[in-house]
């Protein structure tokens, strides 16, 4: 009796492996996507001295987190220079790249979440970060701690490839 | 300005407000003048005199401020003066008349109100005596001039015409200056009693290098004929003319006068003496030294004060440039570079915990005690100084309050904080300095030396 429940697959288990590795996937594609968009406004406040505003002019700035599409930069600036002298990344295919990097991963971010053609979004994404990787090793990083980190997303996204069929609560499941 | 439709034409409104500016008042001027609603009609129309590096550092500032009108560009080298023409057309949409000569300019513009003159310092002296003569008013760079009767001139020229003259010393308008020195120095008297000043401009070997190589793009050479005319002998001489004696006064006039203009000012005196000691330690083809260090005496109505004053243009380390104030009560530390600049309470000297209350000053994270030491010096050694720091800062490119403070002026609503006769004032022992390092002496200051 006992070796039978055994080798029966916990089906609820499984369903509930499905939806953490669905939904981590999700929120680090959608807030890294997010993120692209994100800038700092400052402002200028005088000072006051005893009481009141002071005569010099004096201020504290201060500058706040905002979100506007203005801000959009898809690759950081410090690698976006980097990334324009590697010989083996055509300028055109860096501007490109860098345009479509954050709407990708909002897309495909909602998608994974949303369940909409869950596998072909977890397939998309993967192929995402395997392009990241290739700009990593290109870059020579020291350590090779962001392909490292990058190497822990794709478990997830195999992981998640494997569950799929545990994946429930899906508003497209072809695909 | 004559087509004004209003009673009070500018002009005259001007020239009435620089008299009773000169008389110590300060006059109002009426809204249709503020900066705000000025129009081109109402803007202060202006002549930038050399376009070149320094130039374009006041441009930057001056599209900054509203209500003025860039009328014309003079530079004798066509680079500089189309460069600075294209950047008044990006600022105003409209491209100011280029020239060459400044006699031409002054000639030919009509109603031009003021000059901004950023020339090499041998011109500073003929170039702003034109223009007070014209009638114009005129922000001149410092150092005034590169001989002290070139800078006397400056004052005469002035205050005969009765226009305005401020000379580029921007650290008098820098709000970070103006509060430590009116607020801290004189008003709550932090410092206590002063005795002794420093300051230091060290610049390193890769900024201190000539400009220019041997080959020199074709757009930016001014024909031999040119540069002959405008005093320089080639193109080395014009793009480098802090190197030579007879174009400027060197390291200690070119980045000392700025902060021995700071010694001046805070303390409120003239120095009594110079000695002063300079060689060329690195650069020894060069005419001027290339590290200079001078000691000037102060007597203050406080009692007796030394400064010391250093410019290197061999070494940067030792934290840049920067002054410092030592008092029997605290040192105040300032710099054009805010995060250099730090305050200093002594130990034992009165609590500050009030005027930090009230804002005056914001006390700083205190650094981790040293480890108890049974290091026989360590037992001489003073209690490390509580530091401080201004309440705030300002987040405007250096010169432009300097600027805003002069076109203030010109409007009425201010008076300079460096007109030429402070300027010359505090000048002018910068220009014994060279002198003494020379004859290896030190030079006591006899009254005439040192007025105009």
């Amino acid at each position: 009796m006992n070796s039978d429940t055994d080798s029966k697959p916990d089906t609820l288990a499984l369903t509930y492996a499905a939806w953490l590795t669905r939904l981590w996937l999700a929120v680090r594609a959608i807030q890294t996507g997010v993120e692209k968009f994100a800038g700092k406004v400052s402002s200028e406040q005088v000072v006051n001295i005893d009481g009141a505003p002071n005569d010099y002019d004096l201020t504290a700035s201060s500058a706040e987190k905002a979100y506007s599409l203005s801000n959009y930069h898809g690759v950081p600036a410090a690698l976006y220079e980097k990334f324009a002298g590697e010989p083996l990344i055509p300028g055109f295919f860096l501007k490109f790249y860098d345009m479509i990097l954050g709407p990708a991963l909002l897309i495909l971010g909602f998608a994974i979440l949303l369940g909409i053609a869950s596998r072909t979004a977890l397939f998309l994404l993967g192929a995402l970060y395997v392009s990241l990787t290739w700009g990593l090793i290109l870059l020579g990083e020291p350590g090779n701690a962001g392909v490292a980190w990058l190497a822990a997303h794709m478990i997830l996204i195999v992981f998640a490839l494997q569950l799929s069929r545990h994946n429930k609560l899906c508003l497209l499941k072809k695909w | 300005m004559s087509d004004l439709p209003t009673p009070l034409n500018r002009r005259s409104f001007l020239t009435r407000t620089t008299g009773a500016a000169g008389a110590g008042l300060v006059l109002g001027a009426p809204s249709i003048l503020s900066a705000n609603n000025a129009d081109k009609r109402d803007a202060i129309h202006i002549a930038l005199v050399g376009f070149g590096k320094q130039g374009e550092v006041l441009f930057n500032c001056l599209k900054n401020i509203p209500g003025l009108h860039f009328q014309a560009v003079c530079d004798i080298s066509n680079y500089s003066r189309k460069k600075g023409m294209g950047q008044v057309r990006a600022v105003q949409g409209e491209l100011p008349k280029g020239y060459e000569d400044i006699d031409e300019m002054l000639a030919t513009e009509k109603g031009l109100d003021a000059a901004v003159i950023a020339t090499p310092d041998f011109w500073h002296s003929p170039h702003t005596v034109k223009c007070l003569e014209a009638g114009l008013h005129v922000y001149c760079e410092k150092m005034m001039s590169n001989t002290i009767e070139g800078a006397r001139a400056m004052v005469v020229a002035a205050e005969k015409s009765g226009k305005l003259c401020q000379i580029g010393h921007q650290r008098r308008s820098n709000p970070r200056y103006r509060y430590t020195y009116e607020q801290l120095i004189n008003g709550k008297k932090i410092c206590g009693q002063i005795v002794n000043a420093n300051a230091q401009w060290n610049r390193s070997l890769g900024a201190s290098q000539d400009i220019g190589g041997k080959k020199l793009a074709k757009s930016i050479i001014v024909p031999d004929e040119t540069l002959n005319r405008y005093g320089f002998k080639d193109m080395h001489e014009y793009l480098n003319w802090r190197l030579y004696r007879d174009l400027s006064g060197g390291p200690i006039s070119d980045l000392g006068a700025h902060q021995i203009d700071i010694f001046n000012w805070f303390l409120g005196v003239q120095p009594t003496s110079v000695f002063a000691s300079g060689g060329n330690d690195y650069f020894t083809e060069r005419e001027h030294f290339d590290n200079v260090m001078a000691i000037f005496d102060y007597d203050t109505p406080q009692g007796g004060v030394r400064a010391f004053y250093q410019v290197l243009t061999t070494t940067s380390s030792g934290g840049g440039f920067w002054e410092s104030f030592m008092g029997t009560e605290a040192t105040i530390k300032t710099s054009e570079i805010a995060s250099t600049s730090a305050i200093y309470r002594e130990d034992g000297a009165p609590s500050w915990d009030g005027l930090v209350d009230k804002g005056y000053l914001k006390r700083k994270p205190a650094p981790p005690k040293p480890a108890p030491s049974a290091d026989a010096v360590a037992a001489y050694e003073s209690a490390a100084p509580e530091e401080y720091d201004l309440p705030g800062g300002f987040n405007k490119p250096a010169h432009q309050p300097h600027l805003e403070n002069f076109f203030a002026a010109v409007r009425g609503e201010a008076s300079l904080n460096c007109d030429a006769r402070h300027a010359f004032e505090s000048e002018a022992p910068i220009f014994y300095v060279n002198p003494s390092a020379l004859q290896k002496e030190r030079i006591e200051f006899t009254k005439e030396q040192l007025s105009v």
